[in-house]
């Protein structure tokens, strides 16, 4: 029987976010042995497959963590630790808390190295020179804008991305996007989010009152919820009786002063980050789930939406186009455009009963063929194993 | 020649900082003060390390109260034992107003503790530059017998009070008197319920000597690839995006030009993007922060200055633009449209409307030019005539003086 792979999934955390937890536990459930480096941020007990080599934000945990590390290496890797040594030199990166990060995943060989975060690249292309594959995934902000206003990091991905073993891109757009940053594109894999689909779950229109519309998500640029702002005044002046809730957008001055400068504090209310299952209440609860973002890779809220049957209104940023198909899996407007944002959600509020059943079981129907947990697991070991 | 302040009145200005070389407004103001003989005492509140020098001022800075519980104990007992043993009349009757204010001992010792550093001073005037300045210290200026003013900015007045609702509501039922940027703000002060003869419109006001135009500036022609300019921290405020929706809107219309913006600030990445979607990256620059004299120089190649602002208290640079002879764009965020008068010295349109200002843009090349020339013209003369420092600084001496 072939010995499972070792793979080493890294954001620098731990625990990840959402999507790249259910990937860690996918990946151990299938077989594979998966190795967490990184910072705690909080203890998880995870199966058995999962060995977690993490030091706390402590001083002293980094220290003992270093310490160990070396001893280690220095007592059974000599040749190894002098190798990689010389290169953090050559690179002027000799500063110890580079070693607390490096030398566990030099003492673990893991098979495939995984980074979830484009920026942080550059750290672990030594991972290469002691026979470990290295795969990054391609996110949003990471490969979509951040580049563009920095041409250091545009430098760094253009001399970085040719050399790594496999990409595994979120969405085929933000695969394009990587392109740019000459990643080759025959180590492009493009293995699309998963999550797992409640069964039998039944999507009529809701009953509410007036038309509620819902977008979730931290209060960033990026999210584009001054568009949807401007589209609420549109809405307010058309009369339409509306509720717009932003959660994650609490604390923003910018929202807040918008709100009271088009005069909808009657008609939007910003919400606090609330717990996971008190979103997915409020998503079921409303009408649209809009998502004004001017970047995505593809926003897994809209994913989540349309697994729980609330008729998504989408920009067509990033991948969304790949999963919100116009009028059958949801409504799609272009980036920066209120108007028609305005537009798109108005129609929504017009649709009866069975017309807004059709697309709302669609849009969950396409989620579980092509969002599913098991193909995202499946892919992914496909594109590791391709790899050794 | 204009005439010298006779008694030396003694102004303390409390800022968060001593002002640095590019905040024009308060260095320009102390400096006018000093001219006209008052003597000024600058109190900074968060300012800690060395201060530097300002101005021939005497710079009382407060207690930094950040780092471990123990040190900001120890530096609170301290202060209120100094409070008490160098200025006790004035420390008691703060506590009593305080008191008197429905504070708990409690809360009025703490603000005792955070407000001592204004005590050790006489001055007439207690001018508060910012209002949030203000919050939490509306009592210190009867506690030193002094006379209370605060400056209104904008930002201030408009958006504080999201972030801190009622925060002024102690503020306005004090005895102060109000210097605002211009009449909306002074009309929105009234709504709150201040009385309108306690507040004094004191517009910006810029060097006219140093953005002078000359006669080739008022009657050149718009240059055929067009140059469109702002001057603004890239700030949200602002309204770059939506300028940058307005510069797309001119490229479909195949309008040939390239649009500047000067300044720095936390929203680069944001506008860049913005700029790359829209696909006028190629059309814009990003020039980052230019010392004044770069910015006249830049501002004098430009054909159009926009200022598409979401919010502004009235826009230094949109004076600085029209006292050079550049057309002038701006939105009708507060004080911006008595900034700029619409069709006379410029052009004044709906905030959050990039197709309207796109509309406005293409409206004013089509202008002849001679059109052009008046609007120009009209606009400098307005410039020199009512925003220079001489005619700030008389209006600042008659604000204490009243």
């Amino acid at each position: 029987m072939e010995k499972p792979l070792k793979i080493a999934i890294y954001s620098g955390e731990i625990p990840s976010t959402t999507f790249i937890e259910r990937l860690i536990k996918g990946i151990a459930d299938s077989g594979s042995e998966v190795l967490l480096f990184g910072a705690v941020k909080k203890k998880i007990n995870y199966q058995p497959r999962v060995k977690v080599v993490a030091y706390k934000h402590s001083q002293m945990s980094k220290f003992w963590h270093l310490l160990k590390f070396t001893t280690l290496l220095v007592l059974f890797k000599p040749a190894e630790k002098k190798r990689l040594d010389s290169y953090l030199k050559h690179q002027k990166r000799n500063d110890l808390y580079t070693k607390v990060k490096c030398y566990p995943v030099l003492w673990y060989q893991p098979n495939v190295f995984h980074v979830q975060w484009a920026k942080g690249i550059d750290d672990w292309m030594w991972v290469q020179d002691f026979n470990i594959k290295l795969v990054l995934s391609l996110r949003g902000a990471h490969i979509n804008y951040s580049p563009i206003a920095n041409s250091k990091l545009a430098a760094m991905y253009r001399k970085n991305f040719p050399k790594v073993d496999g990409f595994h891109a979120v969405s085929r757009a933000i695969g394009l996007e990587a392109e740019k940053y000459a990643a080759p594109k025959e180590n492009i894999h493009v293995v699309y989010s998963g999550l797992p689909i409640v069964k039998d779950l039944r999507t009529p229109k809701k009953e509410n009152t007036v038309f509620k519309i819902i977008s979730v998500g931290r209060s960033h640029w990026k999210k584009g919820y001054t568009y949807a702002l401007d589209a609420c005044k549109l809405l307010k002046d058309s009369g339409l009786d509306f509720h717009y809730t932003i959660v994650g957008g609490a604390t923003d001055i910018e929202f807040a002063y918008q709100i009271n400068d088009l005069d909808l504090s009657n008609q939007v209310t910003l919400l606090d980050r609330l717990p996971y299952n008190k979103v997915q209440y409020l998503i079921m609860n409303s009408d649209s789930l809009l998502l004004p973002s001017v970047e995505e890779g593809i926003a897994n809220v809209v994913l989540e939406a349309m697994a729980l049957g609330t008729l998504v209104v989408s920009t067509a940023c990033g991948g969304m186009a790949e999963v919100v198909i116009p009028k059958q899996t949801g409504f799609l407007v272009p980036v920066r455009d209120a108007q028609a944002m305005a537009q798109a959600l108005k129609e929504v509020s017009e649709l009866t009963g069975e017309p807004y059943q059709n697309i709302t079981q669609q849009a969950r129907a396409f989620i579980g063929t092509h969002h599913n947990e098991e193909q995202m697991v499946k892919g992914m070991q496909e594109l590791y194993e391709s790899l050794n | 020649m204009r005439k010298k302040k006779q008694h030396i009145q003694r102004i303390g200005l409390v800022l968060s900082a001593v002002p640095g070389y590019s905040e024009t407004f308060f260095r320009n103001k102390i400096a006018g003060l000093q001219a006209q003989g008052f003597e000024v005492v600058l109190f900074v509140t968060d300012q800690s390390g060395s201060i530097p020098d300002a101005f021939g001022c005497t710079v009382i800075s407060a207690a930094s109260f950040k780092g471990s519980f123990w040190r900001v104990l120890i530096i609170s007992v301290w202060t209120l034992i100094k409070a008490f043993l160098f200025t006790p009349i004035r420390s008691y009757k703060h506590v009593k107003l305080d008191v008197a204010d429905n504070f708990t001992l409690k809360q009025s010792l703490k603000r005792l503790i955070q407000n001592a550093f204004l005590f050790s001073q006489n001055v007439t005037w207690l001018h508060f530059g910012f209002g949030m300045l203000a919050v939490g210290r509306e009592n210190v200026a009867a506690a030193i017998a002094a006379q209370m003013a605060v400056s209104f900015r904008g930002f201030d007045l408009y958006l504080s009070p999201l972030k801190h609702p009622n925060c002024y509501k102690l503020l306005f039922k004090k005895e102060v008197r109000y210097h605002v940027l211009s009449n909306e703000m002074k009309q929105d002060l009234v709504s709150e319920g201040v009385l309108e003869s306690a507040i004094y419109v004191i517009t910006p006001a810029i060097d006219v000597s140093f953005f002078k135009s000359n006669t080739n500036q008022l009657t050149r022609e718009l240059q055929s690839k067009i140059q469109l300019i702002t001057v603004a921290r890239l700030h949200w405020i602002k309204g770059l995006e939506y300028t940058l929706q307005a510069m797309a809107e001119l490229k479909k219309a195949d309008i040939s030009f390239h649009y500047t913006i000067i300044g720095t600030g936390e929203e680069r990445e944001r506008l860049m993007f913005a700029a790359y979607q829209l696909d006028v990256l190629d059309q814009v620059s990003f020039a980052g922060r230019l010392e004044p004299v770069a910015v006249r120089e830049q501002l004098k190649v430009s054909d159009i200055y926009i200022q598409y602002s979401i919010q502004e208290g009235f826009g230094n640079a949109v004076l600085e633009a029209q006292a050079l002879g550049v057309l002038c764009v701006v939105s009708d965020a507060d004080g911006l449209q008595e900034n700029v008068l619409h069709e006379k010295t410029g052009w004044v349109v709906p905030k959050r409307q990039p197709k309207f200002l796109a509309a406005q843009i293409k409206e004013l090349i089509k202008l002849t030019p001679q059109e052009k020339e008046l609007i120009r013209g009209r606009a400098v003369t307005r410039v020199q005539r009512n925003f220079n420092l001489d005619k700030q600084q008389d209006e600042f001496v008659a604000f204490y003086e009243v």
